[in-house]
């Protein structure tokens, strides 16, 4: 009979883990999570009173608000030594911060998709960069980032989300291999439509018909923010550690229709 | 901003030419009025005027007046 561990594998306990876009959704339920296992927890957004109000409702101690723009790429690294010199290593990034914006190629300018991408995959990149720095990334180390179910399929309106997510699924094959030899796991999570306050602006954009397609589409319905904060937290654990490189879909079953 | 430049800018959402919308028209009577059409309206008026469009209000429209309708607090004759 195989030895059990004698600390269960997803315990975070000991563990620092950056959790971007903390302020709500995905990141807010990633923060709670993993601070429910032990970790600690520097929240960053871009709202100091959201950030500091999650923080102050965490489980445990020790837990820190940093916000940044994290769309201002070349200053990230810097940021990131920073917080780390102040904070110390970190074992965990979950890159959950991402914007949504409904818009047909008809009326996507410059602008627009510059910034989708830049916010999206840009900051992404720039995290990567930052967290391998020495002093950033502890023993052990793993990223992950949220993509999207939009990166897989194909949906009308929303092809420069749709790029920006699936060149993140395919940014974290090349990080994994090039984080190799810095000992920093990378993978990913692709979640469908979950219940936040950004998939309430999208729904914002789109008529009673286009959502209740949206809708049908999903065979246990909408997920809620927990279902993807556990598989991410999965991820930055011990209990993934064979794990690398991979998107997990977190879909209820989308993909398989 | 006037009707006619907000007309034009729908023009530009259906891929018509400038100035073919007199504002009555109804909106079945448009080749391309369709799904993609109706999340460029909504992006439009977001962009252009500031104005979230209330999805229910625009699947009940019948006519371009009725768009028009919609936005009608920052679009003036």
């Amino acid at each position: 009979m195989t030895a059990l561990p004698a600390t269960p594998p997803m315990d975070m306990n000991g563990r620092t883990v950056l959790v971007t876009g903390a302020s709500t959704g995905i990141g807010r339920a990633t923060a709670e999570v993993l601070a429910s296992l032990g970790a600690r927890v520097i929240a960053n957004g871009r709202d100091a009173s959201r950030l500091s109000q999650v923080v102050s409702q965490l489980p445990g101690q020790g837990h820190l608000a940093e916000t940044f723009d994290l769309s201002r790429m070349d200053e990230v690294a810097p940021w990131l030594k920073d917080l780390c010199a102040r904070h110390g290593p970190l074992n965990g990034l979950a890159h959950c911060a991402g914007i949504q914006m409904t818009r047909a190629v008809r009326q996507v300018d410059q602008a627009f998709f510059d910034q989708t991408m830049h916010v999206n995959l840009g900051s992404a990149v720039a995290l990567a960069r930052g967290f391998r720095q020495k002093g950033c990334k502890g023993e052990p180390a793993a990223m992950v980032f949220v993509s999207s179910i939009a990166g897989l399929i194909g949906q009308p309106g929303n092809v420069v989300y749709a790029a920006s997510k699936g060149g993140l699924m395919s940014a974290v094959r090349a990080l994994a291999m090039e984080f190799l030899r810095d000992g920093i796991r990378v993978n990913a999570v692709a979640p469908a439509l979950v219940d936040t306050e950004m998939a309430a602006r999208s729904r914002a954009t789109m008529t009673a018909e286009q959502y209740q397609y949206m809708l049908d589409q999903h065979p246990m319905g909408i997920g809620q923010p927990q279902d993807v904060a556990h598989p991410i937290a999965f991820l930055l654990s011990d209990a993934s550690r064979w794990i690398n490189a991979v998107t997990l879909p977190v879909e209820g079953g989308y993909l398989a229709r | 901003m006037n009707v006619q430049l907000f007309l034009d800018k729908i023009c530009e959402v259906l891929e018509i030419e400038p100035g073919s919308l007199k504002g009555d028209e109804p909106l079945d009577s448009l080749d391309n009025w369709d799904s993609l059409a109706v999340i460029s309206f909504i992006a439009l008026a977001d962009e252009e005027l500031g104005v979230i469009v209330d999805a229910e209000k625009l699947s009940n429209a019948q006519s371009v007046r009725d768009l028009l309708d919609l936005v009608s607090d920052k679009v003036s004759a």
